[in-house]
C-alpha cells in the first residue's frame, strides 16, 4: 500500500472526488503529510478571508452601519479562529479513529486526517465568501457548501476506510453528531469570548 | 398465576393503531401551523386581518399541536404497545386506554380551537384554559391507571428501563401540570395563577422546562429504548448504564429549570443551582446517546433493508446535539447573548425536529407494518423522506443560529455614548431573509411529514391490526 498522495488532492476533491476517495482507499498517507500539506493551509483560509473582509468592509448583520471591530482585536480573534479549526481537525480525526474499531473500518490516523481533509475542503474553499462579511449571504453560501462536505463524509467514509456502505453511513452519522457539537461549542465560546470583552462592544 | 395464559388473551394493539394515526394526523397539522406562523413572520399580512390567524394564536395552535397533539399521542400509543410487550400481559383496563385515546383528541383539538378564539392562561406550553387543565388530568390520571395497571400485572419481573422512562414521564408531568395549572377561574375562558410575580415565573419554568425534559426527552427515550434494541435485533449495548442514566437524569432534570430566567428578578443562588444542574445533566443525555450508538453499531446490516433505522441513528446525533446546546446555553456567559434570540428557537427545533420528530418518524416506520403484519408501501419514498428530513433540519437550524448570534449581537451593541445602538424594530426589520430561509426549511421538514402519512396510509390500507397473543411464560414468573 503507497503512502504517498497524489498533488492537487484538492483540486481533484472538489471535481472528481470518486477518483480521490479510490486513491484513498489504497493509500496509507502519512498523517503529518497530510496535515502539513493540506489541512493547515485549508485552516489559513476562513481566518484570512474573515481578517481581510471584517477589516475592509466591517461585519453586515443587517442593522444599517456595519460592524468594525479594532485592529488588534480583529488579528487575536482570527488567530483564535485558525487555532480552533486546527483543534476541531484534529480532535474530529482523532475521534474518527477512535470510532474505527467499533465499526470495523482502518485505524491507521493519516487516513482519518485524510477523511477530515475530505470533509473540510469544501467549507475551508467556501469560506472565501467571508471576504464579503455579510451573515446572512455568509449563511446562504455556506449551508450548499455544507450539504456538499456531508455528501463527501457519507459518500467517501465507507470507501475510503474500506467498510461497507451501511456501516459507513452509522460511522458518518456518529461523525456528523460529533460536528454538530463542534460547531455550536465554536458559536458558544465566541459569544461568551464576546462577554469577556474580546471583539465587539456589547454591554454585558 | 398460571405458567400459560388463556388462548383467547391478545395483546390489546388497536388502540395502539388508532394512537399513531392521531400522531400522523396531528404531525401534518401542527407542522402545517407551524409552516403557516413561519410565513407569517416573513409576510404579516398573511393573517388577512383575522385574530383567529394572528401569529400569537397560530403560535400556540403550533406548538400545541405539535406536542401534545404528535408527540403525546406517539408517547401513549408507543407506551401501550411496549409496556404490553415487555410485561407478556395484555393491556389492563383496556376500555379506560380507548377512553384515553379518543378523549386527548377531543381534549386537543377542542383546546386547539379554543387557543385560535383566544383562550389564553398566558403560560408557555401550558396555555389552554382551566376546562381543559382539568381534562388533561383525568386523561393522564386513566393513562396512569392503563400503564401502571399493565406492569402490576406483568409476567416478567424485572421491569425493563423503557417502562422507567415512561413511568417518570407520566409521574413527573401529573406533578407538574397540576402545579403548574393551580388557578382562581374567573370565567370559563379565563382563571388567574394562583402564584404570582417571579414566584409565578419560578414555577411555569420548573413546569416548562421538566415538560422538555420528562416529555420531549424522558418519555422519547423510552421510545428509544424499547424500539431501538427492537429494530437492531439485539439487546441493548449496557443495561446498567440505561439504569444509571435514568436515575441520574430524573435527579438532575428536575432542577435545571430556573436557566430559563437568568438575570431575571428570581435569586442569584437558583440561577447558579440551575446552571450547575444543566451542566450535570450533560452526562446521564450523552451517557443514553453513547448506549443507543452503540447498540445501533452491531446492526449495519438492517440498514440494507430498514430505512427507519436511519431515522433512529440521526436522531442520536441530533440528541446529542440538543443536550450538548441546552446545558452551553445555560452558562450565564453564553445565555446574556443567546436569550431572547432565535438562537433559542433553532436549539429547540434541533430538538424538536431532529430528536423527537425523526425518532417518531422511524418507530412509526418499524412499528405500523408489525401492527399489520406486513410490509412497508414504500422503502424509496421512506428514503426520500429520510434526506427531506434531515435537509429540513439543517436548514432550520442553521438559519436560526445565524439570526440568533445577529440578533443576540445587535441588541447588546453600545455606541460611544454607552447608549444601545439599534433598535427592537431596526433588528426585527433585517431578519426577513433569515425567517425566509426558517419557512423553507418547515416547508422541507413538512413535505417529508406527508410523504410519511401517504406511506403509512398505503401500508394500512384495507387490513386490520393483527392479533398477537403474548408468549408463554414458565421462567419469569412475578
Amino acid at each position: 500500500m503507497k503512502s504517498e498522495i497524489s498533488s492537487w488532492l484538492i483540486f481533484r476533491l472538489l471535481m472528481r472526488p470518486a477518483s480521490v476517495f479510490e486513491e484513498l482507499s489504497d493509500t496509507r498517507p502519512d498523517p503529518h503529510v497530510v496535515f502539513f500539506r493540506y489541512l493547515v493551509w485549508l485552516a489559513v483560509i476562513p481566518p484570512a478571508f474573515a481578517y481581510i473582509g471584517a477589516s475592509t468592509f466591517g461585519w453586515r448583520l443587517g442593522a444599517a452601519q456595519p460592524l468594525y471591530l479594532d485592529g488588534g482585536d480583529l488579528i487575536v480573534i482570527s488567530i483564535m479562529y485558525f487555532f480552533v479549526l486546527i483543534f476541531g481537525f484534529v480532535s474530529t480525526a482523532i475521534v474518527s479513529q477512535w470510532m474505527a474499531s467499533t465499526y470495523g473500518a482502518r485505524y491507521s490516523l493519516g487516513i482519518h486526517f485524510a477523511l477530515v481533509t475530505i470533509v473540510a475542503a469544501p467549507l475551508a474553499v467556501g469560506s472565501a465568501i467571508h471576504l464579503y462579511p455579510h451573515v446572512f449571504i455568509n449563511v446562504i453560501v455556506l449551508i450548499p457548501v455544507l450539504m456538499w462536505s456531508m455528501f463527501l463524509l457519507y459518500r467517501g467514509l465507507p470507501v475510503v476506510l474500506k467498510i461497507s456502505p451501511e456501516r459507513g453511513m452509522l460511522m458518518a452519522s456518529a461523525l456528523i453528531g460529533y460536528l454538530l457539537v463542534a460547531a455550536v461549542s465554536l458559536l458558544g465560546l465566541t459569544v461568551a469570548l464576546w462577554g469577556g470583552g474580546i471583539g465587539p462592544s456589547i454591554g454585558v | 398465576m398460571s405458567a400459560v395464559q388463556p388462548a383467547t388473551e391478545y395483546y390489546r394493539d388497536r388502540v395502539v393503531t388508532a394512537l399513531v394515526m392521531f400522531s400522523v394526523i396531528w404531525a401534518v397539522l401542527g407542522m402545517a401551523a407551524g409552516v403557516y406562523v413561519a410565513a407569517e413572520l416573513v409576510w404579516p399580512t398573511l393573517d388577512f386581518g383575522q385574530q383567529w390567524l394572528s401569529f400569537g394564536r397560530m403560535r400556540t395552535l403550533h406548538t400545541n399541536g405539535v406536542i401534545f397533539g404528535f408527540g403525546v399521542s406517539a408517547l401513549m400509543g408507543t407506551a401501550f404497545y411496549s409496556v404490553q410487550r415487555t410485561s407478556h400481559v395484555p393491556l389492563f383496563a383496556p376500555k379506560l386506554a380507548w377512553f384515553c385515546c379518543f378523549a386527548w383528541q377531543i381534549a386537543v383539538l377542542l383546546g386547539g380551537i379554543s387557543l385560535l378564539a383566544g383562550w389564553n392562561a398566558a403560560k408557555e406550553y401550558a396555555e389552554l384554559e382551566w376546562p381543559f387543565d382539568i381534562a388533561i388530568t383525568v386523561v393522564w390520571v386513566c393513562f396512569a391507571i392503563v400503564f401502571f395497571g399493565t406492569i402490576a400485572k406483568r409476567r416478567i419481573k424485572p421491569i425493563y428501563v423503557s417502562n422507567w422512562f415512561y413511568g417518570a414521564l407520566i409521574i413527573v408531568i401529573a406533578m407538574l401540570h397540576i402545579v403548574n395549572s393551580l388557578a382562581l377561574p374567573v370565567t370559563i375562558s379565563k382563571s388567574y395563577s394562583i402564584f404570582s410575580g417571579a414566584q409565578d415565573a419560578i414555577v411555569q419554568w420548573w413546569y416548562g422546562h421538566n415538560a422538555v425534559g420528562f416529555l420531549l426527552t424522558g418519555g422519547f427515550l423510552g421510545m428509544m429504548y424499547y424500539f431501538l434494541p427492537k429494530h437492531a435485533d439485539r439487546p441493548i449495548w449496557s443495561y446498567r448504564l440505561s439504569i444509571v442514566a435514568f436515575w441520574a437524569f430524573v435527579y438532575s432534570y428536575i432542577w435545571a429549570g430556573p436557566h430559563h430566567l437568568h438575570y431575571n428578578a428570581i435569586p442569584e443562588w437558583v440561577q447558579s443551582l440551575a446552571v450547575v444542574m444543566s451542566l450535570i445533566l450533560l452526562a446521564p443525555s450523552w451517557a443514553t446517546m453513547i448506549n443507543g450508538i452503540m447498540t445501533v453499531s452491531g446492526a449495519w446490516q438492517k440498514l440494507r433493508t430498514d430505512p427507519a433505522l436511519k431515522f433512529i441513528v440521526l436522531s442520536l446525533a441530533f440528541y446529542g446535539l440538543a443536550t450538548f446546546e441546552g446545558p452551553m446555553m445555560a452558562i450565564k456567559s453564553v445565555n446574556v447573548v443567546s436569550h431572547f434570540t432565535d438562537w433559542t428557537i433553532g436549539h429547540v427545533h434541533s430538538g424538536a425536529l431532529g430528536w423527537n420528530a425523526m425518532i417518531t418518524f422511524g418507530t412509526f416506520y418499524f412499528l405500523m407494518p408489525r401492527l399489520m403484519g406486513t410490509g412497508l408501501y414504500s422503502i424509496r419514498l421512506a428514503n426520500i423522506h429520510f434526506w427531506l428530513a434531515l435537509a429540513g433540519t439543517m436548514l432550520y437550524v442553521l438559519a436560526m443560529w445565524g439570526a440568533g448570534v445577529s440578533q443576540g449581537l445587535l441588541w447588546l451593541s453600545l455606541d460611544e455614548m454607552g447608549e444601545l445602538s439599534f433598535s427592537f424594530k431596526d433588528i426585527m426589520a433585517s431578519m426577513p431573509p433569515y425567517y425566509l430561509l426558517r419557512f423553507v426549511a418547515g416547508l422541507v421538514f413538512l413535505a417529508g411529514a406527508l410523504l410519511m402519512t401517504f406511506n403509512l396510509y398505503m401500508t394500512i390500507k384495507g387490513r386490520r391490526t393483527l392479533r398477537v397473543q403474548p408468549p408463554e411464560v414458565r421462567s419469569h414468573q412475578v
